[in-house]
């Protein structure tokens, strides 16, 4: 049976000449390129792809037969159709731990390929996501035969897209999140060794790793054929040094840790304590509204240590987005989810200034609400820090959140709330039109005010709506 | 000796500015043969540690029983 030719190229695949990505009606096609061929044989006869599915290391995929490949592809001999992901991340949404994860899940897929004599070409953290709460490797056409003495192709680029912004969170402090969103190809070697102060290179591992390495980078850099002359005059890389190369790095990103991790924890304990009462009203409108609404996917806008998105979770939400500005609340998410083995994808995000289209034409890495297109959205107690704290209108706030799903339950905070008294004992109250009346007018226009919910000791109100 | 090294190490520490951007690859494979190095001297090295380390404790053991 011939597809309807609805499918149309992933706008971010272009940079591999062995393969590229389709969207077909609703599928992930991979093509695989006549290069290539030979090479996707090789592995498939050796078993590597389906080890390495079964050890959860590869995203799942079948191959199509002929007669299932969309007329527009019909060049290709082999289309293999990949398991969908449903929320494509980036590595500048993560935190440190989640980036940590998929570094470690990176390496321990390299040094279970290296064994098998298979190697990844490549190391961008792009091409690794969160699946059912885990990280996954997507890109099927890396995998390739090692050839005998090869170095770690790699190697570089998993360095400035693992390693460097890790480096920076353990030594410094300072979330990986900005740098890495201002410079998609990751944190490069040689501005990190201008970041480190002396005492944080007096370590064996950073100074082979950063500061020899940029020392080679920059003679690179200045004196090219000169240092591809020295390149070419090298040996051959024993397996056994690249083996111990992986695991060596292994070891020492696994003991990285963010700085200060005692003050996320204060934090967490003073955010879960001072709502107590409230909280547990809100919980259960939040479990009556998943009940009834019982979405695949729902997003959690402003999601705090992500109580509501677990609540969501146990009422019957299969996918959960949570997602923060606040990257120590977002942090306890990702541990709790992690911990509890939840279908939950914690982000880090400012939603008043959120990933946007970048890369290549705009359409390489693409924006926040591009991506998250659910059937449900709660946003409890986040719309004061767009109106008040960003001076975002009431109507533009209202356009936007409703366009995030179907179904929502959103709380507005009256101006006689203590927050909003302490946001505004700062500036000018120029909120003229900040009022319930305003909200819910607004509101109206765009959904069916289903249900009004307004919390007893507190005077905030939940809407729940769908829109029109 | 350690003098030297200890200069050795310093000069390495100073960052340089970046004037372009042409096949950086090769830096990177250049700093993983000498990470092979290292690996293979600290084998070799852990290896003859381990070979010490066992002729003493079966000398101490040979001791040991006689007493």
């Amino acid at each position: 049976m011939m597809m309807k030719n609805d499918t149309f190229k992933e706008s971010s695949s272009f940079r591999d000449n062995f393969g590229s990505v389709y969207h077909s009606n609703g599928n992930i096609l991979r093509t695989v390129n006549k290069v290539a061929e030979k090479n996707f044989h090789t592995l498939n006869e050796k078993n590597i792809f389906k080890e390495s599915i079964d050890k959860g290391f590869l995203i799942d995929f079948e191959i199509l037969d002929k007669d299932q490949h969309p007329d527009s592809l019909k060049d290709y001999n082999i289309i293999l159709k990949a398991q969908k992901i449903s929320f494509i991340s980036y590595p500048y949404e993560w935190t440190f731990n989640q980036l940590k994860d998929a570094a470690i899940h990176h390496l321990n897929f390299q040094i279970f390929l290296l064994k098998l004599n298979c190697v990844l070409r490549d190391a961008s953290a792009f091409n690794i996501q969160f699946y059912k709460g885990k990280p996954v490797f997507i890109d099927i056409m890396s995998l390739e035969e090692y050839k005998n003495g090869e170095y770690w192709s790699g190697y570089k680029q998993f360095c400035e897209n693992f390693l460097n912004p890790l480096l920076l969170g353990h030594l410094k402090n300072i979330k990986h999140n900005d740098l890495f969103r201002g410079s998609i190809e990751g944190l490069d070697t040689v501005l990190l060794n201008k970041l480190l102060s002396f005492k944080d290179k007096i370590s064996f591992n950073i100074f082979t790793h950063v500061v020899l390495q940029s020392k080679f980078l920059q003679q690179d850099i200045n004196n090219p054929k000169a240092t591809r002359e020295k390149k070419n005059k090298l040996k051959k890389f024993k397996k056994t040094s690249y083996l111990y190369m992986l695991n060596q790095l292994k070891t020492w990103i696994s003991k990285l840790k963010l700085k200060e991790n005692k003050s996320i924890w204060g934090k967490y304990e003073k955010c879960n304590t001072y709502t107590e009462k409230s909280l547990s009203e809100k919980e259960k409108i939040v479990s009556q509204f998943v009940k009834k609404i019982q979405p695949n996917k729902l997003i959690d806008l402003g999601c705090n240590n992500g109580q509501f998105c677990k609540i969501a979770l146990e009422n019957g939400a299969k996918e959960v987005v949570g997602v923060d500005f606040d990257i120590n609340a977002i942090s306890n998410t990702y541990r709790m989810s992690k911990k509890d083995n939840f279908n939950l994808l914690p982000l880090f995000i400012d939603l008043s200034n959120p990933s946007p289209n970048q890369g290549w034409r705009q359409l390489e890495r693409q924006g926040f609400k591009e991506r998250f297109k659910c059937d449900a959205a709660i946003a409890l107690a986040i719309e004061h820090h767009l109106i008040i704290g960003k001076n975002v209108p009431i109507d533009e706030f209202i356009d936007w959140i409703i366009d995030f799903g179907k179904f929502g339950l959103l709380e507005f905070i009256p101006k006689e709330d203590e927050t909003i008294k302490d946001m505004l004992s700062t500036k000018e109250d120029i909120y003229f039109d900040y009022s319930q009346k305003n909200f819910e007018k607004e509101l109206s226009k765009k959904a069916n005010i289903i249900n009004t919910y307004t919390l007893a000791d507190s005077k905030r109100i939940l809407y729940e709506y769908k829109t029109l | 000796m350690i003098k030297y090294l200890f200069i050795f190490y310093l000069s390495f520490l100073l960052a340089f500015d970046a004037q372009a951007y042409i096949d950086p690859g090769s830096g990177s494979i250049i700093i993983q043969a000498i990470i092979g190095v290292i690996a293979t001297v600290g084998t070799t090295a852990t290896i003859y540690w381990r070979k010490i380390k066992d002729f003493f404790k079966k000398d101490k053991k040979k001791d040991d029983d006689e007493k």
